[in-house]
């Protein structure tokens, strides 16, 4: 016969770390950042759209700042002043608007993830491997705050330049935990919305919306006050708006203790939920898919 | 040589008219998309809306009146939102449209074709304006009822012949945009950077006055500028059509400015990618 | 270790594996929300059965063929054992784990080389790709910059290592996707058409390192083809596919002896007249399978008939005589040695391939 005594060396039986091992999380993290890496190569492959990217957000920034001025025809509102305790309001809309960039990281970045591969053809290849496809979501997420913190920072050169901004220097770093907090339940979010774009062929369609109303939802050029009662209702749902309040207590006011335990509270509360729906909607998609068959298409 | 002209003036007219049927055909298979242009516009402007009643405590601006003659903010940036969403759907539906045909692989298909190519763009001009038009209809509808936005018999008119003013000099400038996407293959970029610059530097969302000199001079160049102040003028300060006849005439040389150099732009860099190979992947 | 015809050692094992697909239309996200009429209903619910009741073995170190034609259900089977898909019914054993409950295992224990162009980032290097595959394989970080060199050293890919793959030609691109397969080491390779879309250069490297995978390293192979020749060349087994069936399992040279005692008469020829299968069975009603096969005669392949069983070789004549009447220009006559396809057809009636019968040397 042709192939009698092919002989061969043993195959190895150790294949690779896996289950709820410190081993496992370690390689998992690292294909979080080797993700993230990736995106920065191919992103830079398109030097121009970076710099495009980067810029955006102030573009989509200033109007609301021209706008806020032409109406009150300076800096400072007596109406905001009583609404939120504070009346300069380009101080205000910059620190609210620093969290669109986030928004997008969680309907965009993450969103459109997998969608993304799934447009390259890359997305069964990555799939066959070992490592969670949430890992590659989260490495999606990473280089995106990346982005929008490089975004932000610009933001703020601009206007501090053109306007000058008044914020307490001492108040970023717990500010900075407050985003945190807020993205953890944002990528929460982030999942489910890469679930909606995996199912839904008009998935774009979601995220922009999503985007929108989210943009709506949270006090990001006005204090939520002013928003029809419902939709006060509804956007506690949302972390953008705790997390702005808490961010803005420090970054503007002096804060209070007691609202700053509302929103760690709120906040906390939202990181697990998020999580859990998140993660949960997100393997319920991956089976749903598997079973259609419909996990290289696009 | 009669024949020949007559000939490929027909098939012209045909191929406008297969783009537009096409892209009809389109907008029917996908009604999501069009509730999707129909409805988030007001969403974009929304808070703005709320925006102001945070900072001034009330629907009206004195300070706001001193720029516009109304103090009325709101018909003001709905007014914005409805004629940007023409900027929009230009350049990204004709302007892109080359680097879709090339993504598509069909643009060295579409550049071998013996047709007048700028033929192509402007079926496919017409088929987004008419798309456009139907949502800015809906959205005037909503405005006028919802937004008290105000309309009388005799402003609806000259409100048609400007907007369709606006849509020529947006097609000129979509048109440079194509003209480009032949060569740059990062023409998206380009796209959202003009996208931006109508944003910024056009009243879309506040009075032009309120921006530096330098601003207001670049603003002045882009036609949307001036359907912007036509059509407040009629709809907001409720005044005749006399009383704009230099916006509209601004607005035609703008026009003829921008499809002259559109064309004549396209026609170059067709040229040029004949010569010198189209870009070819993406 | 020596690979073991009759061992019971398998690698790749399924169990009742079946799957179908609803053929649905594309209505868009509210789709649901409009009404057809009855038959656009029961349109809406037609079914293709991919897989029914595929039960195959692969063992260990062996290198198996899994020959179709297009749409047969290679695709997705293979699929369904790298866990792409979940099947509808049975489950596969794939290295001693569950494809349905132990899919982070399976995957660890598998490479996959799936057909098609876009696989890997374009817009990255060979070496950039390797690199990001490896950790997702979660490979120790020291280990895979030497093992990245290594195989880009097998593939003759190092000294364009640094290039990105927008650049390479479609056979570089495969070899890296190859080399992405054998990262991790994996005991077990599913390839899905590796050589589609390649020039008989490259095809051929790609199966001498196919069989050098095999044979050397010991990995079990399941090799999924349309190419008959492939197939033949390379496997230890073969499985004949159709209509998501598996018809047949057994080594080529068995497979072949199951038509060797029929008769078997092949007439190469150009220009065959349009109806010939109808009429010739009308002149040789003994003849039990009459069958075209279409060469593109424009570029110098020419077709072929083949007659199979009954009295062929009698009817030689008579055949030839036809052909000839209907200006048929008949270049040679085989009669002997099966190949695959006669296997193919007998079993199941069908043609394994349309006309290219030439692809893959
Ligand atoms: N996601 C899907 N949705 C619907 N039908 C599918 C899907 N995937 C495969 N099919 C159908 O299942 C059948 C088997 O397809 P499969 O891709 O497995 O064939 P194949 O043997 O790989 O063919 P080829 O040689 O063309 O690659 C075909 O009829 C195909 O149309
Ligand atoms: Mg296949």
């Amino acid at each position: 016969m042709k192939r009698k005594g092919k002989e061969f060396r043993e195959p190895k039986k150790f294949l690779c770390p896996y289950g709820f091992t410190l081993a496992n999380l370690k390689a998992e993290m690292r294909a979080i950042w080797e993700n993230n890496v990736k995106e920065w190569k191919i992103e830079f492959t398109y030097p121009l759209s970076f710099i495009r990217q980067s810029v955006e957000p102030l573009i989509f920034l200033l109007p609301f700042i021209v706008y806020g001025l032409v109406l009150i025809g300076g800096r400072y509102s007596d109406s905001l002043m009583s609404l939120v305790g504070t009346g300069d309001i380009v101080t205000y809309i910059f620190t609210g608007y620093i969290i669109m960039g986030f928004i997008g990281t969680s309907v965009w970045a993450m969103g459109f993830g997998i969608r993304k591969e799934q447009w390259y053809g890359t997305f069964e290849s990555i799939y066959v491997t070992p490592t969670s496809r949430i890992s590659l979501v989260l490495g999606m997420a990473l280089h995106s705050v990346v982005h929008q913190g490089i975004s932000v920072f610009f933001e703020f050169l601009v206007i501090y330049a053109i306007f000058g901004l008044a914020l307490r220097i001492e108040g970023i770093l717990p500010a900075l935990g407050i985003l945190a907090l807020m993205m953890l339940a944002l990528c929460g979010f982030g999942l489910f919305v890469s679930s909606l774009a995996l199912v839904l062929k008009e998935g774009w369609i979601i995220s922009e919306g999503l985007y929108s109303v989210l943009m709506i939802l949270s006090p990001v050029a006005y204090p939520l006050t002013v928003l029809p009662s419902i939709a006060q209702q509804m956007s506690k749902v949302f972390p953008t708006a705790p997390a702005l309040i808490g961010m803005r207590s420090f970054l503007i006011e002096n804060y209070t203790p007691e609202v700053m335990g509302n929103v760690f509270l709120h906040l906390l509360a939202l990181d697990l939920a998020w999580i859990i729906f998140g993660v949960m909607i997100f393997y319920a998609t991956d089976v749903y898919i598997r079973k259609r068959g419909t996990l290289g298409k696009y | 040589m009669g024949s020949s002209e007559t000939y490929s003036f027909k098939a012209n007219l045909f191929i406008i008219w297969s783009e537009v049927v096409k892209n009809i055909k389109f907008m029917m298979a996908y009604p999501v998309i069009f509730v999707f242009w129909t409805i988030f516009p007001f969403f974009w402007f929304l808070p703005f809306i709320f925006q102001c009643q945070a900072f001034v405590g009330g629907l009206h601006s004195a300070n706001f009146e001193q720029f516009t003659g109304t103090s009325d903010y709101i018909p003001f940036i709905v007014i914005g939102a409805i004629l940007n969403g023409y900027v929009l759907t230009s350049l990204y539906g004709v302007g892109e449209s080359m680097r879709r045909e090339a993504y598509r692989g069909t643009l060295d298909y579409l550049l071998s074709s013996p047709s007048n190519k700028a033929f192509i763009l402007i079926g496919k001009a017409l088929s987004e304006s008419i798309k456009s038009t139907m949502y800015a209809a809906i959205q005037f509808v909503v405005g006028i009822l919802v937004f008290g936005i105000y309309v009388t018999i005799e402003i609806i008119m000259p409100i048609v012949l400007i907007i369709f003013l606006l849509i020529l000099g947006l097609y000129g400038i979509a048109l440079m945009l194509a003209a480009v996407s032949l060569q740059f293959k990062q023409a998206h970029d380009l796209a959202h950077t003009l996208e931006y610059v109508f944003y910024v530097f056009t009243p879309v969302r506040y009075p032009l006055q309120s921006l530096p000199f330098w601003a207001q001079v670049l603003g002045s160049f882009l036609p949307l500028t001036y359907a912007l102040i036509a059509v407040r003028s009629l709809m907001l300060l409720k005044q005749n059509v006399l009383a704009v006849y230099q916006e509209i005439f601004l607005l035609l040389v703008v026009d003829v400015v921008a499809i002259f150099l559109g064309f004549y732009l396209f026609d170059w860099m067709e040229k040029k990618t004949k010569s010198s190979g189209s870009i070819s992947h993406y | 270790m020596v690979y073991d015809e009759r061992s019971d050692d398998y690698s790749i094992k399924t169990i009742n594996l079946a799957k179908s697909f609803r053929k649905k239309r594309h209505k868009g996200v509210f789709g649901f929300l409009k009404r057809g009429n009855e038959k656009e209903k029961s349109e809406t619910t037609d079914v293709t059965v991919a897989l029914d009741n595929v039960n195959l073995g692969v063992r260990t170190g062996e290198l198996f063929g899994l020959l179709g034609p297009n749409g047969a259900g290679k695709t997705t089977l293979v699929k369904c054992l790298s866990t792409i898909l979940i099947p509808d019914d049975g489950t596969a054993i794939i290295n001693g784990f569950d494809i349905r409950r132990q899919t982070t295992l399976v995957r660890a224990s598998l490479g996959m080389v799936i057909g098609g162009e876009r696989t890997l980032y374009w817009k990255l290097t060979a070496r950039d790709n390797l690199m990001y595959f490896a950790s997702l394989y979660k490979m120790p970080r020291k280990r895979i910059k030497e093992r990245v060199d290594e195989l880009l050293g097998t593939m003759n890919l190092l000294d364009r290592a640094d290039e990105r793959l927008e650049d390479y030609s479609t056979g570089m691109r495969q070899k890296v996707a190859i080399a992405r397969a054998l990262l991790h080491d994996p005991p077990v390779l599913l390839l899905d058409e590796p050589t589609l879309g390649l020039d008989p250069t490259f095809s051929r490297q790609i199966r001498n390192q196919i069989r050098e995978l095999s044979r050397k390293e010991g990995k079990t192979v399941l090799l999924a083809t349309h190419y008959m020749k492939e197939a033949d060349e390379l496997c230890d087994r073969i499985a004949i596919i159709n209509e998501g069936k598996i018809v047949a399992v057994d080594t080529s040279d068995q497979l072949k002896a199951m038509v060797k005692e029929t008769e078997l008469v092949e007439v190469i020829c150009y220009n065959p007249p349009q109806n010939v299968e109808e009429y010739l069975k009308a002149l040789c009603p003994d003849v039990e399978i009459i069958t075209l096969i279409r060469g593109e005669e424009a570029k110098g392949t020419p077709s072929r008939i083949k007659l199979i069983g009954g009295n062929a070789e009698k009817r030689i004549s008579t055949v030839i005589d036809a052909l000839r009447k209907k200006n048929t220009q008949i270049t040679s006559l085989n009669i002997s040695m099966p190949t695959l396809e006669d296997v193919f057809i007998k079993l199941t009636g069908a043609k394994l391939t349309e006309g290219s019968m030439g692809a893959g040397q």
